[in-house]
């Protein structure tokens, strides 16, 4: 309520100057693809059905086009001549305080930025591109949910989202070695902090040491059994960024730069971004458009490493140790957004006895529900957990005991999702799998 | 008479063919994103298949659970097509007749069938008319008329005039109103395929 209040008292206030610099932003944001998405929406709305928020709540205000009309009548009303001339037949509207309020409600609070619509759009506008850069305008003008904004605030104050300590995070890494070395019965097993000149630099979200540290361990389990020259960041290793909901690329572009520097701090070779579907997009696809900046390093997820160490022959895995069906979510950040669709596939092959695909999957899979920032948007939930729905029924259909979610982000949503339908599975990450499937000294082993 | 038609479809076509390319040369002002990121794909293939395999029913869902919609549309844009090509070959003055024409008044009957059948969807659909701006609907009864009053002066050429007529009066407002997805829909999904293609997104890699 305290939230509801703050944005209401916050668009009271708002001043001319505001919504002009609110304008300012936006128009800044826009490149030729942008101003070209911005003037071909036809209306037709099959994008509807695309979007997990129609899909449950049936609403206008949820479907695709809508949201993004809200943006295209206020840049016709303002930047187009038409829109200016005859703002009536053209649909365009001025950026006034309803108007705000109505970006607020619909681009924050109905949209995870998921990008399925883009992909069903008849026209082929990139929707999520435009709405985030309406977010920009939004933040520039005060109008960012308090609780989104505090993560990104915490990241650029504390350089991780859940400002924790550096030295509690040594702490926390040394106890998991501790634990690591009693699971794969090696004394020497170590999980290296700032080791200069480490082949990779794997980052963390810092969901991992706060509330799962066996998830840390899992990777790190992998990472040793593969012979890894690996190493952690005492500092710059929190691979989230909030930044990219918020669509504020000046604090997104600092918080991508701490992973960099981390990098060239320690003359790293390659940055492994976690399980984690927007730190992927953020560090990999992002980052350095918002820093304006080539990096001399490679980035990956650290799926495509673990399905090179299966290929390859480094780790070897049985998958006896996992009879259940499991099934697999796409995390829009990391597939549809990311590319990366067929990592993770590879691995479970090999991984699990009973792999069962979602329908619809890869590129087409449907949002859980919590990317977008929604998960840190508290005014929002009760719309999150109904739009995740889709995937609720998505994952019931598998008839999977098990869904592996490569994703934080996702894994809460899906734990929520879990308890609110009565899906009664369990929610692990790639790596988790992988490690409990790792077949550790096999007699071939060099 | 028909020769004052010609010279108002001859100016206002000129007109919207400058407005539109103006129109798009102004979006393109608007820069270009210089990239700082490796790709990961081809972003000439994200192109390919955005236009090709990316647009049908097995790869769109919107498309496949939509499949009146999508042939309406495909319908409505065929008969579009056949009526600017008839007026194209009326105004140069090329006679034919026999199959051709044949061909010209079912895509033209067609087009405005489907045309009219999106218009009433529209009316009668809450959803469609909640998104809908008095644009939608000027622009659908302009070129759903066109292809109506093409495929009439198709079957009768006393009709011409009013085909004519009717053209002058869509060209002009072509470049105005949402009907100038007709370039703009090329630039889009262009650069949607380009990124997505970059990204190794498109074309579906399984």
């Amino acid at each position: 309520m305290a939230e509801i209040d703050e944005l209401e008292s916050r668009l009271d206030q708002l001043t001319p100057e505001d919504f002009e610099q609110g304008l300012r932003v936006f128009r800044e944001k826009l490149r030729g693809a942008e101003a070209s998405y911005l003037q071909t929406c036809v209306h037709c709305g099959l994008c509807a059905e695309a979007c997990h928020y129609f899909r449950t709540d049936g609403e206008l205000e949820s479907i695709p086009a809508y949201k993004l009309d809200q943006v295209v009548s206020v840049f016709k009303r303002h930047f187009t001549t038409m829109g200016k001339l005859a703002p009536g037949l053209a649909g365009a509207r001025s950026f006034d305080r309803a108007m705000a309020r109505s970006w607020v409600e619909t681009i924050f609070g109905r949209c995870s930025l998921c990008g399925r619509c883009s992909l069903n759009c008849t026209t082929g506008i990139h929707i999520p591109v435009i709405l985030r850069a309406a977010r920009g305008a939004l933040v520039e003008m005060g109008l960012v949910p308090s609780d989104l904004q505090a993560t990104v605030t915490a990241s650029l104050e504390k350089g991780n989202n859940m400002g924790i300590a550096r030295e509690d995070w040594i702490e926390t890494v040394e106890w998991i070695e501790d634990e690591l070395r009693t699971a794969v019965g090696d004394p020497e097993a170590r999980i290296p902090i700032d080791k200069i000149g480490a082949r990779v630099l794997f980052t963390v979200n810092p969901r991992e040491p706060k509330f799962f540290p066996l998830t840390l361990q899992a990777s790190a389990t992998v990472f040793h059994a593969a012979g890894e020259d690996w190493t952690l960041a005492s500092e710059g290793w929190d691979l989230t960024n909030y930044g990219l909901f918020t669509g504020n690329t000046h604090e997104a572009g600092v918080i991508a730069e701490n992973l960099y520097k981390s990098m060239e701090r320690l003359g790293c070779k390659v940055l492994v971004i976690g399980e984690c579907g927007h730190g992927f997009a953020a560090a990999r696809w992002e980052g350095p458009q918002w820093l304006r900046r080539e990096n001399a390093f490679e980035i990956v997820s650290v799926l495509e490493l673990m399905e090179t160490y299966i290929r390859e022959g480094r780790i070897q895995v049985d998958p006896s140790r996992h009879l259940d069906p499991v099934t697999l979510h796409d995390p829009c950040n990391l597939v549809r957004h990311g590319g990366v669709s067929e990592p993770q596939r590879a691995i479970l092959r090999r991984t699990v006895a009973n792999f069962i695909e979602m329908s619809p999957n890869r590129a087409e899979n449907f949002c859980c529900g919590g990317g977008g920032g929604q998960l840190a948007m508290g005014r929002f939930k009760a719309k999150r957990l109904q739009a995740g729905r889709m995937k609720a029924d998505q994952i019931r259909k598998t008839g999977a005991k098990t869904v592996v979610a490569p994703c934080h982000n996702c894994i809460d949503q899906l734990m929520e999702l879990n308890k609110e339908y009565k899906l009664g599975v369990a929610i692990k990450t790639v790596a988790e799998m992988v490690a409990d499937a790792l077949v550790l000294n096999p007699p071939n082993a060099h | 008479m028909m020769n004052l038609l010609h010279i108002g479809v001859l100016l206002t076509g000129a007109w919207s063919l400058l407005a539109l390319t103006a129109l798009v040369i102004r979006a393109r002002a608007y820069g270009k994103l210089e990239y700082f990121t490796p790709a990961a794909g081809n972003p000439m293939a994200g192109v390919a298949y955005a236009f090709g395999p990316g647009m049908s029913p097995t790869a769109k869902e919107s498309a496949r659970e939509h499949l009146p919609t999508y042939f309406g549309g495909v319908g409505y844009h065929l008969g579009i097509f056949a009526s600017l090509a008839y007026l194209v070959l009326l105004v140069a003055g090329v006679g034919f007749g026999g199959f051709l024409l044949r061909v010209v008044q079912a895509l033209t009957l067609l087009g405005a069938l489907c045309g009219a059948s999106l218009l009433i969807k529209r009316i009668l659909t809450p959803h469609l008319r909640g998104l809908s701006c008095p644009d939608d609907y000027v622009a659908n009864l302009l070129t759903t008329g066109f292809a109506g009053l093409a495929f009439a002066a198709a079957v009768s050429p006393r009709l011409q005039p009013a085909f004519f007529g009717e053209a002058a009066v869509l060209l002009s407002y072509m470049p105005l109103g949402k009907i100038k997805h007709c370039f703009f829909f090329f630039t889009t999904r262009y650069y949607m395929g380009a990124h997505f293609g970059r990204r190794g997104t498109f074309p579906p890699r399984a």
